[in-house]
């Protein structure tokens, strides 16, 4: 995140700022980041829904017994796999950034691991959840 | 550490705290719902609906919420901040956002006290 700790603020108005996503090459980090922040997004986005789910489920016992017939469905379970991804890939570039905040695998290549095992953290556990489901 | 120069009255730490402190609750509470659910599958309406009568899940689940609820105030507030220039739009954003979290939050509320629950 950008932290202005400059102290004189005429210097950073007279910068210039080039930031077109489009052609910047980011990081593995940055990528992470970004996606930590498109996922969170997201799932912020889908929140009513689940805060919907919880209340028809609790309320009403027709509504569990469809919910729960429902989870055996194709469809069902894609869109489960793919809300499980969005919450798998917020938690372990969440983790990471936690790790980076005490100073944990700082160093530019441990922190360039670590950008890639959120990857194949979040990609393990989805396969490992598809089958688990199946 | 310098502090940046800003108009706020205050440096941002609170929001520092608060969103690693909501993080790690909610990360707990993802592992803890895993294991329940994993180990000990919620069979019908009536398992699902006793297991909300415990008193300490509820409060599990509106401490789980809450920390929700802040961390995605925390969370699109700066998203918000960092990518919509317009200030009129991000005010109307942030107010709508706002209203949004408030609304869930009190319906989360009825949910798990209210007299229907």
């Amino acid at each position: 995140m950008p932290i202005n700790n400059n102290n004189s603020v005429d210097k950073t108005l007279n910068r210039p700022v080039f930031l077109n996503l489009l052609v910047i090459r980011l990081p593995v980090g940055g990528i992470v980041s970004i996606l930590h922040r498109v996922s969170g997004a997201l799932l912020v986005l889908l929140t009513p829904i689940g805060i919907y789910l919880l209340d028809r489920s609790l309320s009403d016992p027709g509504f569990f017994t469809q919910l729960q017939a429902s989870m055996n469905q194709g469809w069902c379970q894609l869109a489960m796999l793919l809300v499980a991804g969005l919450l798998i890939q917020h938690f372990f570039s969440g983790l990471r950034h936690l790790a980076l905040d005490i100073d944990w695998g700082i160093r530019r290549q441990s922190a360039r691991i670590t950008a890639w095992l959120t990857f194949v953290g979040t990609f393990l556990v989805l396969v490992a959840g598809g089958v688990w489901i199946r | 550490m310098k502090m940046r120069v800003t108009s706020s009255s205050h440096s941002g730490l609170i929001e520092w705290l608060v969103q690693r402190v909501s993080a790690i609750y909610l990360g707990i509470f993802l592992i803890f719902l895993i294991i329940r659910f994993a180990f000990w599958p919620i069979a019908d309406f009536d398992a699902w609906r006793s297991w909300f009568d415990l008193s300490w899940v509820r409060i599990v689940w509106l401490l789980a919420f809450g920390s929700l609820l802040l961390h995605a105030w925390i969370g699109m507030r700066s998203v918000f901040l960092d990518y919509i220039k317009s200030f009129r739009l991000r005010l109307v954003l942030t107010l709508v956002f706002a209203s949004g979290l408030l609304a869930s939050a009190m319906w989360v509320i009825d949910i798990l006290y209210g007299q229907s629950g």
